[in-house]
């Protein structure tokens, strides 16, 4: 058992290239607890934040600040009644919710937390995520089938017809992006790993988000419209629009299968996120490699998450000191205070310096996914739902020329030396 | 073709017009809501809502004479006052004062023709009940107001 800790603390691969089963297994166990236990409190996080740009207030009764309402809603999830309409094709009507949570993370194999943190590095990794990310949209059309409804049928055929439109410019912009990896001095080839492009992007010295500016930053942006659409949220909602569609594919569904579609909306979120951080700001590199280089900046860096989880345990033990002093709050108050004193002891051994330099690669990345939640939070309260026709002119008529374009010049300006060389030589 | 609105498209001008708007509004000193047990909000100074009969703060006494003038006045007639003569003072002492809160509309013609200021529309808006028969109140729940539990914070 020590052996095998220190042959993983000393190893510089993921688990899964290094060939340790173990390892790998428990990185699969921790990233799928993990991951479900960011879906909670992202939800929790976009009720609260969706209240607050709406001048509200969100949950405040169960916890301080209802943080504990995801908790109490996911008990009232897993006690309701489970039902299943009479017609329903009750096989398919039961495999949906699992076809979409399992796509939403099998796509968590290849997501590089850092350059040990991920269960393993595929040479296709990229293709892989995209492929197994888009099965997601099988769950879906089976779902509005198999419930035997207008309108679940109606939101599913939405839905296929919206994600395979926009992955068609998604596609194309992660090629520009994949295109970037190979214009690395010295190397002259690209590579589809996902490590592979984040080191890319060091070799590089540059987040592909600022490579031939504004090329990867129209790239970007074309990849970041079109993960909306592809996850199904606002302002691209349309296969669950409420007002015409009741809840869309879902519309059948209640208790724990419900709770699953939700897991897999969010966990797709997550994912999707998570490409777009690896191939255009830089997978798990700290901000502003550059400008603030150096040793001392490193070591300043390395500091932050640590420091960042002792703020929030700081925060959370405050409250729990400002906790009603009731005898029907006891519980409560003693769960926050051991949660905050939990996340002190996190915070501190991120502090301890062989753990730090390992540990805030797994940081910086889940800080960026962060701000892209934010970001999808933030567009759900301003943006007004897309007709569907206009949906589609998005879709096929201004991102899939705009990517293309993106590619071809992309191309072109990468291979601008080379170009020059051969036309002196021509002329 | 003018250029701004071309601009405005690419540039998406509109859609950040929007963001910006909704950020600002994350300010907590925006927040509308009111956690109203916990905070009652506070109605206008001269909001009719549960009325009170008052009483003189010296003698204890209900300051109404039983005039059955807000009987009079009360286009829904919910009012019932009844008295009996004091045989000594050769007063009209009130001996039941009915007020019916579920057909009242709070037009504030009663406290308006009252000659002693005895009823009176207080700013007090909670006026729901369990039962149709809670509606109707007494003398004395009209005196002491109503009892309910306070919330803290
Ligand atoms: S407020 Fe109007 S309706 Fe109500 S009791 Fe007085 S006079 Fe009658
Ligand atoms: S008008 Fe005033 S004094 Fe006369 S009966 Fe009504 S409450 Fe009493």
């Amino acid at each position: 058992m020590l052996n095998q800790l220190t042959q993983y603390l000393q190893s510089t691969v993921t688990p899964g290239q290094a060939g340790s089963m173990l390892w790998a297994t428990i990185y699969i166990l921790v990233i799928f607890a993990g991951i479900s236990l960011c879906v909670v409190f992202i939800n929790w996080g976009e009720r609260k934040a969706l209240a607050h740009f709406q001048i509200r207030l969100g949950p405040m009764r169960v916890g301080p600040h209802g943080l504990l309402q995801p908790i109490a809603d996911a008990l009232k999830l897993l006690l309701k009644e489970d039902t299943i309409p009479a017609n329903a094709d009750k096989v398919v009507f039961w495999v949906a919710p699992f076809i979409v949570t399992t796509a939403a993370f099998v796509v968590y194999l290849v997501v590089p937390f850092g350059p040990q943190h991920a269960v393993t590095d595929m040479n296709i990794g990229i293709l892989f995520m995209l492929g197994v990310s888009s099965l997601g949209v099988l769950g879906i059309i089976t779902a509005g089938w198999a419930s035997n409804s207008h309108y679940p049928l109606l939101g599913s055929l939405r839905s296929s017809a919206q994600m395979v439109s926009y992955e068609v410019a998604m596609g194309l912009a992660v090629i520009s992006a994949i295109l970037m990896t190979s214009f690395t001095p010295g190397s002259g080839s690209g590579t589809l790993s996902m490590i592979g492009i984040v080191e890319a992007q060091k070799a590089q010295g540059v987040w592909f988000l600022f490579k031939f500016f504004p090329l990867g930053l129209v790239a970007f942006v074309v990849f970041a419209i079109a993960m909306i659409a592809e996850t199904n949220r606002a302002p691209f909602d349309l296969p669950e629009a409420e007002s015409e569609l009741v809840a869309g594919f879902h519309t059948e569904y209640s208790g724990f299968r419900w709770s699953l579609f939700m897991l897999g909306e969010y966990a797709a979120m997550i994912a999707v996120s998570s490409i777009a951080v690896t191939l255009w700001l830089g997978g798990w590199m700290r901000p502003f490699p550059n400008l603030l280089s150096g040793t001392n900046w490193d070591t300043i860096f390395s500091l932050v998450p640590g420091a960042f989880f002792l703020f929030l345990s700081a925060v959370t033990l405050y409250s729990t000191a400002r906790m009603p002093k009731k005898l029907t709050f006891r519980i409560q108050t003693v769960g926050l205070g051991a949660f905050g004193l939990l996340l002190g002891a996190v915070g501190l051994v991120m502090l301890v310096p062989g753990v730090r330099e390992r540990v805030q690669d797994i940081f910086w990345f889940m800080l960026k996914v962060a701000v892209f939640m934010y970001l999808y939070i933030w567009y759900r309260a301003t943006w007004p739902r897309y007709r569907f026709d206009q949906l589609m002119r998005v879709g096929w008529k201004v991102l899939l020329p705009l990517s293309l374009g993106v590619l071809i010049v992309t191309g072109v300006v990468g291979l601008s030396p080379e170009l020059m060389t051969w036309l002196k030589g021509v002329l | 073709m003018a250029l701004a609105p071309i601009f405005r498209k690419i540039f998406l001008v509109d859609l950040i017009k929007g963001l910006s708007l909704t950020f600002r509004y994350q300010d907590p000193k925006e927040i509308y809501t009111e956690q109203y047990p916990l905070e009652r909000p506070q109605v206008a100074e001269r909001y009719r809502g549960l009325p009170r009969l008052k009483m003189n703060p010296e003698t204890g006494k209900t300051l109404c004479i039983a005039c059955d003038l807000c009987a009079k006045a009360c286009p829904e007639n919910l009012i019932t006052v009844e008295s009996e003569r004091d045989p000594v003072t050769k007063r009209k002492v009130l001996t039941k004062y009915t007020f019916d809160l579920s057909r009242c509309m709070f037009c504030g013609l009663c406290e308006e023709s009252c000659s002693t200021d005895a009823i009176e529309l207080t700013p007090d808006y909670e006026v729901a009940q369990y039962s149709r028969d809670g509606m109707v109140l007494d003398q004395k729940r009209l005196e002491e107001g109503p009892d309910r539990k306070e919330y803290k914070r």
